[in-house]
């Protein structure tokens, strides 16, 4: 990038909040989808809206491409700069600005992290409801651009459900406001179409949040199966039964091996095939009886040891051990991806039978710890990748796994995004006017593509190499794909 | 069939997702696409009609899944024929908007229809994938089939609420929910507004999670209802804040929300859906001093029946408003959203984009909105 550039944005930011460093930019390479790496030229760490909106329009000014970035926790390489430019990382703008208890809502900068709200609102009786495994560490920010789940999502939806109000900076470096802190759409949802956008039509610089209710009592059983077809079944038969738990998630025999091994022992029962963390929350009336009818359906389908937390500290050790458990890999292998995809939850035993077949047939373990009750998998395959052997076969196995979800008419991603790493995926669900209207969509915000470009949309091309070498410029990728498009539309 | 004075001079009535889009292939003339039609004065002034697209043959409910919950239905299944369906599954889709059970899933949609159901959200909530016709006959989809899902944009967001202004809404994907194992209403008459204010903000500061709560005036009549486990259901119809509450369950709990719904129809002929919060439901009726309203209250929403249309841009001047019902002649003045400067040029963007020469549905949405 010309020195030029370098300088404008040190009288920005003032010179530490600019990172140009070849050593200092390798932090920036890659999210935590670490399969792909793409040095930016340069990462800069605004403070304030207008910094945003002065380095955008500086970009703009030298057709350099930027993405915003946040804590970085992101598996689709959403903040992966494909084609180098500048990094926004805005981790600084990390302040709680306004907490409304009265109203239910608070308003956030994007950098702060998701569990510090939580934490920020817990002494008005008030939390903030999408958890994210990765929530002591992912950002706000970033959980708008991915639309991100958690395990919670089950009863109280996705990040998309509690978003009211954003300021952002588009492309060009405008800043604007859409929403309400009612949170009702007003003509169209353009909010709606912009959270999960992935960070490809505005960056988000400050985000009003729905806080809910604590819940007045939660119960958390766990409940343990020798047989994951036992398992899998039982899930099915508590959503049958009416039941809306808070959370439902699956954890197997691969998962509990590494996190019994890890720091986040959760006492988990070794001798399992499989086991559900399930969570009931609401009303402290009637939850007694919910979480009965629940021990009976598991009973019925045979699980051989259910255990309801006693106390918080034990529903603390169960949750950690869940949310531990990518973690927790480590212990039982040197590198590991971190597949996410759902299917229709009815499809659940013969996916992860098929699943388990494909771990054997490619030689690679695969761990399965996953939100059961919303049909989202995450199977997580375990490789060495000092090993080009297996790190070959990973691409072909996930492409696999992909597929099969596909087909039992699922979804590419149900919580992580397509960002880099399923892109060219989007072809098995999207016909091309599927995706040309798509197109159409971010066009109107982002029509010279400098902002975050080359993800989502396919390149239909062999290419999976990455790097600066191997990828054109964002005009000539969009032109191609707008030649493609046309192409198939004729 | 008149709409806005305009009257289409062919009304087509597809059988099939194909036949519509064939259809919008060759037909040239601006398009108008319609379900029950209980939404027909909702929108800025229809400009154009020479093709209505009735889509009530679309009613086929192409796939229930009860044990995934979720249901694949075409844009013109009407909102009781869901019901009804789901109902044999102990599952419902917890909307209930004004115009009413003979309004189609399509519409509920397109026109972001809502009712007294607050507290699981509107219809944006529950949808996971929709299927849309362009203007020039090209299908295309968005979002899914199962219950979560980030793959590719949210078009489908992006449509509701859209008035049939960027595409015809041809099919959508929906995720349910049980019904409820119990439902009560609790219903309180405060002797005047101050009364009711102080009632509902006890009920926001208490422990009470309502999925419904209503305060209509001038009569002051506040409506709770809960839907829950039957203890949990009981513990909160025990914990209501002290007032004179009459509890309804059953036929005449119905009846209740039912008579709720009529007088909603009788609101008008000018009302504004005024958007506030919680905490401002009370200032802005004492404020603007409508001769009846319904108030979404936990929500902070009006909807006020106002008898002159130049108080619309004072309130606008203060509060987010959105022209619920109003005459033609005030809609042809101020147009129904009052759009920040930002969304009317994103979505006038959107429309050009979708619909370049501005055919389908003329002038009812930002197409309409500024003149």
């Amino acid at each position: 990038m010309k020195k030029e550039v370098i300088k404008k944005l040190r009288e920005i930011l003032g010179s530490p909040a600019v990172i140009e460093d070849e050593t200092e930019l390798l932090v920036y390479e890659c999210d935590a989808l670490t399969l792909f790496k793409s040095k930016p030229d340069a990462v800069v760490f605004p403070w304030t809206t207008e910094q945003v909106a002065q380095i955008v329009r500086l970009a703009n000014e030298h057709r350099i491409p930027f993405l915003p970035r946040g804590a970085g926790t992101g598996l689709s390489g959403g903040a992966l700069a494909v084609e180098g430019g500048i990094i926004i990382e805005l981790q600084r703008m990390n302040r709680v600005l306004s907490i409304d208890a009265d109203n239910r809502f608070a308003i956030v900068q994007p950098g702060v992290v998701n569990l510090h709200i939580s934490q920020a609102v817990a002494p008005y009786g008030l939390y903030y409801a999408p958890d994210p495994s990765s929530q002591m560490a992912c950002s706000i920010g970033g959980n708008v651009a991915e639309n991100s789940g958690g395990p919670h999502c089950l009863k109280y939806g996705m990040t998309t459900n509690h978003i009211l109000a954003i300021e952002a900076v588009t492309p060009k470096g405008e800043i604007i406001r859409l929403g309400n802190a009612a949170g009702e759409t007003v003509g169209m949802d353009l909010l709606g179409a912009i959270v999960g956008s992935e960070g490809t039509f505005v960056i988000v610089t400050e985000i009003t949040i729905r806080l809910l209710q604590k819940p007045q009592w939660v119960k958390t059983l766990l409940a343990a199966f020798h047989s994951v077809e036992d398992c899998s079944q039982t899930v099915s038969d508590i959503i049958a039964a009416g039941i809306v738990p808070a959370a439902l998630e699956f954890v197997d025999a691969k998962t509990i091996e590494a996190v019994e091994a890890s720091v986040y022992k959760a006492g988990y029962p070794q001798d399992a095939a499989a086991a559900l963390l399930i969570e009931v929350d609401g009303f402290r009336e009637g939850l007694e009886e919910t979480s009965n009818a629940i021990v009976e359906i598991c009973r019925r389908n045979r699980s051989y040891d259910v255990r309801v937390a006693k106390d918080d500290e034990e529903r603390a050790r169960l949750w950690l051990g869940r949310k531990g458990a990518f973690g927790a890999m480590g212990r039982i292998s040197p590198d590991m991806i971190t597949m996410d995809a759902v299917i229709p939850r009815t499809r659940l035993p013969e996916v992860l039978a098929e699943i388990a077949r494909m771990s054997d047939r490619y030689g690679l373990a695969v761990a399965n710890v996953f939100h059961a009750g919303d049909g989202n998998l995450h199977p997580l395959i375990l490789f060495d990748g000092r090993r080009q052997d297996q790190v070959e076969k990973i691409h072909r196995m996930g492409e696999e796994i992909v597929k099969l979800c596909v087909d039992v008419g699922g979804a590419l991603s149900g919580e992580h995004g397509i960002g880099y790493e399923k892109k060219e995926f989007m072809n098995l669900v999207f016909t091309e006017p599927d995706l040309e209207m798509m197109m159409r969509v971010k066009r109107v915000f982002n029509p010279d593509g400098l902002l975050n470009p080359s993800k989502i949309f396919p390149t239909r091309r062999a290419c999976t190499e990455i790097g600066k070498h191997t990828t054109t410029s964002t005009a000539e990728i969009g032109k191609r794909v707008d030649e493609v498009l046309r192409g198939s539309a004729r | 069939m008149t709409i806005d004075g305009v009257s289409p001079s062919t009304v087509l009535r597809p059988e099939s997702i194909e036949e519509l889009a064939q259809t919008l292939a060759s037909e040239k003339g601006a398009i108008v696409p319609l379900g029950a039609a209980t939404q027909t004065c909702f929108g800025n002034p229809l400009r154009r009609a020479d093709c209505a697209i009735d889509l009530t043959r679309l009613s086929r409910i192409t796939e229930y899944n009860p044990a995934d919950l979720t249901v694949h239905v075409e844009a013109g299944v009407p909102l009781e024929q869901l019901q009804h369906a789901l109902l044999e599954n102990n599952q419902f889709l917890p909307l209930d908007p004004w115009n009413g059970p003979r309004a189609t899933v399509g519409g509920i949609a397109a026109t972001n229809a809502q009712g007294p159901f607050r507290a699981t959200g509107t219809i944006r909530d529950w949808i996971i994938g929709m299927k849309v016709v362009h203007v020039d006959g090209q299908i295309s989809k968005a979002g899914g089939r199962v219950v979560k899902n980030v793959t590719g944009y949210d078009l489908q967001k992006l449509y509701t609420g859209s008035l049939g202004t960027l595409a015809v809404i041809v099919e959508v994907s929906l995720k349910l929910r049980a019904k409820f194992p119990r439902t009560a209403t609790a219903i309180a008459r405060p002797a005047d507004e101050s009364g009711a204010a102080a009632l509902i903000a006890s009920i926001r500061n208490s422990a009470l999670q309502p999925i419904s709560c209503e305060w209509t005036g001038p009569e002051n009549e506040v409506l709770l209802r809960f839907g829950e486990h039957p203890r949990a259901v009981d513990w909160q119809l025990k914990n209501l804040p002290a007032a004179d509450w009459r509890v309804l369950e059953d036929a005449d709990e119905a009846a209740a929300w039912e008579k709720l719904r009529g007088r909603y129809g009788q609101l008008g002929p000018l009302v504004l859906r005024v958007i506030g919060l919680p905490a401002t439901v009370h200032e802005i009726i004492k404020t603007y001093r409508p001769a009846a309203w319904i108030a979404h209250a936990l929500n902070g929403i009006v909807l006020m029946q106002i008898s002159d249309a130049d108080e619309i841009p004072q309130i606008r001047g203060k509060y987010r408003a959105v022209i619920e019902k109003a005459p033609l002649e005030v809609r042809r003045k101020i147009g129904t959203f009052g759009l920040t400067d930002t969304e009317y040029d994103l979505m006038k963007k959107m429309k050009e984009a979708f619909d370049p020469e501005g055919r389908l549905n003329a002038g009812r949405h930002v197409d309409g909105e500024r003149n």
